[in-house]
């Protein structure tokens, strides 16, 4: 008995005294710790190797690997690794690096080593594979010469993808997925799910580096990210709950938000008997409140929507017309087309078919539930019930066209930065995922043409037109763009939020 | 199995104390041989379970609907055409039948490689065993701290029965039980880490001080539950007539209630806590996600929200393995102990 | 002396008794009241618990919110209200479906024992080798979200409990001497086991279902918590303290509306449990039999 309360005693005051002791780091190295939400496998950026599924935007957000060219914040192509391009012909691609690039390790980054780079990414990498068509590449001193096998429009804006992250093929990859890059900091532990450190890069060749060591948290729950930036245990944070912004909107912290081209839109359902009627598409795209949407639930960080890119591009919102919130216009457009409440449920029915809406979305993007039930209600108002499926088995259920009649996604609709990439990939009769089955004869001949046309803004211009053509016909109903947005501790500075996602830590991250 | 809940056990008493080290060399030889017969017909009893856990774990997981290849793609929220995604099922093998899949899992799980994560693409094992100690740890902490927390509370509630520290100790009890964990999680972050600055709030590595606040929260929902069942027992054994006797005879109260009572209630006591340690289980998979523990349950969480079945499917069939294997200890231990049950047995 | 120390423990336990008595009434009434609650909830919530309006969103509680509104100008009270009977509803169905198949399997297979009796009790052992949540959570991951999955998985793994207990009663039962007479009078299995077995068995099974109540209710609440309860934009608490919990610090009363509602319910029942367990318990009633 003695012994065992001893051994208790013991292991309380051990406890105790364990848990009391505070680490104290007295250097003067600079430290920075970042809460992300989505640095995790369930994003599929387990490490921090471009060539791995997603895990190249961990590897450009955090500072390891830079591309060949970059975004500038209008969206257009910046040299980075590289100083400039030359298109010889439709299938040649020059590219001339810049002078003393070198990888962390003191490799210099040459010709060479971009070939190798690449070769390495189209070889492990389906999705670049896809995308670049590359046929061959020839190195020699700084330049690289790309042939694509087939003309490649956006080939260089398919570089700047984070996969497209130059790494020293020839040092490889470690086990748990760290590789050698030319950006301000060289990861030294990485844990799945967990964490990333890293350190600052000694060999920079892009200028100073501030911070002498880096943490990178995975902090999947957004409570538990909120509460370790006001308790000072991250310094900046990425992926905030909107309803906890109200905490931070003080003097203690600062916020950068830019708006993205993340769009949350519904795809409408052409072989579903209620919206393949062409007014009920109209009066849902004019029953949804975009504006209380974005101001009320999402706190006001976001962009009520017009098309489906965001007005910071060229072919952005402003360029188009659609329909605004108008409950009263919707009405009468159901009205007109026959949808009548005689029963006086507050539902619409035609030919004895109750007005129903199956609206199908995900809960993986927090502001798809909102979307989904302030649509729900705004509806409501004009005669439609709508019913919430929202499941993690959205793709499988999206697939069966009888299962669905509205779907709520959130997707990147310009990852590229050019507007091609939205409609190939959802829009046309080609698409993988137009599981709406929508056709318009327009928009396949406008896609023929933006396809051969190698010209930015005539690409722009058709990029307009298609988007036009879409809301013309009610596809899609697009209801607001992310809008990316960062906290941080206010003595933070350099940290700024970039309209394309890709770049979050970089050389001028400062504490001060 | 039968007998777990048995409460109430006759080991006290001042007069007719069992003292089972001065049991005789060749009863104990007797009981040996007993206690090892019946580990042994437990042992074997835990064959067919075994089989059973490892079917059902693998069969829920393929009856799904969905699948990791569908699910990758929705995470990503860009597009990969149906050959790509043919092609990663079938170098995944989920293409083949669902018995033939099963007896080819079992069959590598008997050789110690339980396939690899759809996910990272690592072996589920090694996985598996890097983030057990962490939740080892966690558990074995919360244990701690839940004696800590329940027994002198729980003692000290029975003693005073019907007063106000009973009744302020009940209520306590039915605050914790009456909370979710995720719910009490968030409140003891608020105060405990933000308001106090005591603990951090996110683990930062597997130590004593960051296990402090996911070991509090469970610690906390656990002594809700389990004081009350110290108070029961120690009520229970203090209503016995030895105590009373005790009384009369002019012995101290502290000495009745530490000699005897505590003694006769700390087999039962511990019986109890070994069979909340299920719960418990259960219990780290939301705290572990809600402190960034990295430990199993929080892989398991993710692994959930990710449909990565082989993660799952290990996580559910180790819990129920440690589970099974606890209560099985729990029960031969009980025997041991017990000198009612054991010198019973023997005697029949 | 003897004597009337003994009218004395008499009366004290008369006392007790009927102090029982009473609480065990006030707990009913309780009960009943949350029941009534739950019932015409359409009918006692000021307003429709899913009607928006955003314009008065995040409302702090006032005269003509009492509870406040949510993210969506929800009206909380009302929503609580409304929860009470997705919550307690799903609570009952389910804790009324394992008690009476659990009682079932656990009487059929005591009082006939056989190759069913040790079938059913290696499957009910295969439910119990599983830690409670963790299978819950395997199931409802299966199975996807919504509340009459999560049901379901509780289900399956918390039925053996009263199996057990309802197998042990019997088995106990089964050799009774007055059982023996009822089948010398012969009677039939069937009104054996209606007449002499299941009656013992309701107190033991009355008080495991009574404080299950709460258990069930909080892990319908952890399972919301990871998304695989209910889903929206059903009003129930466990989903509305999960999805509320980001409002904690700015917005509390949207989390704890839901969550005082789940405390008392909970408390109301577990000590309903308690004090049935004390009604029941013989200690109490030594003074009838004496």
């Amino acid at each position: 008995m003695r012994t065992k309360r001893g051994i208790a005693m013991t292991l309380m005051l051990g406890l105790t005294v364990s848990l009391s002791v505070i680490s104290a780091s007295a250097d003067e190295k600079k430290t920075f710790v970042f809460g992300d939400t989505t640095f995790n496998a369930e994003n599929e950026e387990a490490d921090v190797n471009p060539q791995n599924t997603y895990a190249g935007w961990a590897c450009i957000r955090y500072g390891i690997g830079e591309t060949l060219f970059k975004y500038s914040d209008d969206m257009e192509i910046e040299p980075w690794i590289a100083k400039e391009f030359e298109n010889v012909d439709e299938l040649t691609w020059k590219i001339t690096l810049n002078d003393g690039v070198v990888f962390s390790n003191g490799r210099v980054c040459d010709g060479e080593a971009v070939k190798e780079s690449l070769e390495s990414l189209v070889a492990n990498h389906e999705r670049a594979a896809g995308d670049l068509c590359i046929d061959s590449i020839e190195a020699d001193g700084n330049t690289v010469t790309i042939k694509t096998t087939e003309p490649k429009p956006a080939l260089i804006n398919y570089l700047c993808d984070p996969y497209g992250c130059i790494i020293d093929a020839e040092a490889g990859i470690t086990d748990n997925g760290i590789v050698i890059g030319t950006g301000p900091y060289v990861a030294t532990d990485l844990v799945a799910d967990d964490h990333l450190d890293l350190v600052k890069n000694e060999n920079y060749w892009n200028g100073n580096v501030n911070i002498d060591e880096i943490t990178v948290r995975t902090i999947s729950d957004g409570d538990t990210l909120a509460f370790a930036l006001q308790a000072g245990e991250v310094n900046a944070a990425y992926g905030m709950a909107y309803a906890s912004y109200p905490l931070f909107e003080n003097d203690d912290f600062t916020f950068t938000s830019t708006p993205t081209s993340r769009a949350f839109y519904a795809w409408m359902n052409f072989e579903s008997p209620v919206t393949s009627d062409p007014a009920v598409r109209e009066a849902i795209a004019m029953g949804i409140d975009k504006e209380s949407f974005v101001s009320v639930l999402l706190n006001g960080y976001g962009y009520p929507a017009e098309g489906a890119f965001p007005d910071t591009f060229s072919f952005g919102g402003q360029n188009l017309t659609t329909e605004s919130y108008n409950p009263e216009g919707a009405k009468q457009v159901l009205e007109e087309a026959g949808w009548v409440d005689s029963d006086g449920d507050g539902i619409r029915e035609k030919d004895g078919q109750d007005l129903v809406i199956r609206w199908l979305t995900y809960p993986s993007r927090q502001e798809l539930p909102l979307l989904a039930e302030s649509a729900q209600a705004t509806l409501k108002e004009i005669g439609m019930d709508v019913q919430v499926n929202c499941t993690s088995d959205n793709n499988t259920i999206r697939k069966d066209p009888t299962l669905w009649d509205v779907y709520a996604s959130a997707m990147v609709t310009a990852p590229t930065g050019d507007p091609q990439y939205f409609f190939t990939s959802c829009a046309l009769d080609s698409s993988v995922s137009n599981n709406g089955h929508y056709h318009s004869d327009k928009l396949e001949e406008l896609a023929a043409q933006i396809e051969k046309e190698f010209d930015t803004e005539k690409r722009s211009e058709l990029g307009i037109q298609m988007q036009q053509t879409v809301l013309d016909d009610h596809a899609y109903v697009f209801c607001s763009h992310l809008k990316m947005s960062m906290i941080m501790q206010s003595n933070v500075t350099g940290l700024v939020a970039h309209p394309c996602d890709y770049y979050e830590l970089t050389a001028d991250l400062d504490i001060n | 199995m039968k007998k777990r809940n048995t409460t109430n056990i006759p080991l006290g008493g001042l007069e007719k104390k069992v003292n089972f080290v001065n049991i005789t060399t060749e009863n104990n030889q007797k009981v040996r041989n007993q206690m090892n017969h019946y580990i042994l017909k437990r042992m074997l009893q835990l064959i067919p379970i075994l089989f059973a856990i490892t079917f059902l774990s693998y069969g829920m997981m393929r009856i799904a609907g969905s699948d990791v290849v569908t699910q990758k793609m929705e995470n990503t929220g860009t597009v990969v055409s149906e050959d790509v995604m043919d092609a990663a099922r079938e170098q995944l093998g989920l293409d083949k039948p669902f018995l033939t899949q099963y007896f080819v899992w079992l069959g590598k799980l008997l050789r110690g490689d339980m396939g690899n994560s759809y996910v990272s693409g690592k072996p589920v094992f090694i996985t598996f065993i890097s983030k057990l100690p962490a939740t080892l740890l966690l558990t074995i902490v919360s244990i701690v701290l839940t004696l800590i927390i329940s027994i002198p509370l729980g003692v000290l509630a029975a003693v005073k029965q019907n007063t106000i520290i009973d009744y302020l100790i009940r209520f306590c009890s039915f605050i914790g039980n009456s909370l979710p964990n995720f719910f009490v999680s968030l409140i003891l972050m608020y105060f405990l880490a933000i308001k106090m600055r005591w603990f951090p709030v996110i683990a930062k590595d597997v130590s004593l001080q960051s296990v402090a606040m996911p070991a509090i929260t469970l610690a906390i929902a656990m002594s809700a539950k389990y004081l009350r069942q110290v108070r029961a027992t120690v009520l229970d054994e203090l209503n016995k007539d030895y105590v009373a006797g005790a009384k009369a005879r002019g012995v101290k109260f502290s000495v009745t209630l530490w000699k005897s009572i505590m003694k006769a209630s700390l087999v039962t006591i511990i019986t109890l806590l070994m069979l909340s340690v299920g719960s418990l289980l259960g219990g780290t998979a939301i705290v572990e996600s809600i402190f960034m523990w990295d430990g199993v349950g929080k892989m398991a969480v993710d692994a959930i929200s990710m449909r990565d079945y082989p993660i799952i499917q290990a996580y559910v069939m180790w819990m129920a393995i440690i589970y099974v294997v606890v209560n099985l200890i729990t029960d031969v231990s009980y025997r041991f102990l017990d000198p009612r049950i054991r010198l019973g047995r023997e005697e029949a | 002396m003897e004597n009337e120390k003994n009218k004395v423990t008499v009366r004290v336990q008369k006392i007790k008794k009927n102090y029982i008595k009473q609480k065990l009434i006030f707990f009913l009434i309780l009960a009943a009241a949350l029941i009534f609650a739950a019932v015409f909830s359409d009918k006692l919530c000021p307003y429709d618990p899913y009607a928006q309006d955003l314009s008065s969103a995040m409302q702090a509680p006032s005269v003509l919110h009492p509870c406040g509104t949510d993210t969506y100008g929800r009206d909380m009270l009302s929503r609580v209200i409304s929860g009470a009977r997705a919550s307690i509803f799903s609570t009952f169905i389910l804790v009324a479906v394992i008690s009476v198949f659990g009682t079932a399997v656990g009487v059929f297979c005591g009082y006939y024992g056989g190759i069913l009796d040790s079938l059913m009790m290696r499957v009910s052992d295969i439910c119990l080798a599983f830690p409670g949540l963790v299978f819950a959570m395997a199931i409802a991951a299966v199975l996807g979200g919504g509340i009459q999955n999560a049901v379901i998985a509780l289900a399956a793994i918390s039925w053996p409990k009263y199996s057990r207990i309802a197998r042990g009663q019997t088995l106990a039962l089964k050799n009774a001497p007055y059982i023996h007479a009822a089948i010398l009078a012969g009677d039939t299995s069937g009104q054996i086991i209606w007449r002499h077995v299941l009656p013992n068995m309701l107190g033991p099974v009355l008080v495991t279902a009574m404080l299950d109540i709460g258990t069930m209710m909080m892990e319908l609440a952890g399972l919301s918590f990871l998304g695989l309860g209910a889903q929206i934009p059903m009003a129930e608490w466990g989903s509305m303290m999960s999805t509320g919990r980001s409002m904690l610090q700015t917005y509390p009363w949207v989390v704890l509306s839901p969550g005082i509602a789940i405390f008392i319910s909970v408390v109301i029942f577990n000590l309903l449990g308690d004090t049935v367990r004390d009604y029941l318990d013989p200690k109490n009633n030594r003074s009838a039999r004496r």
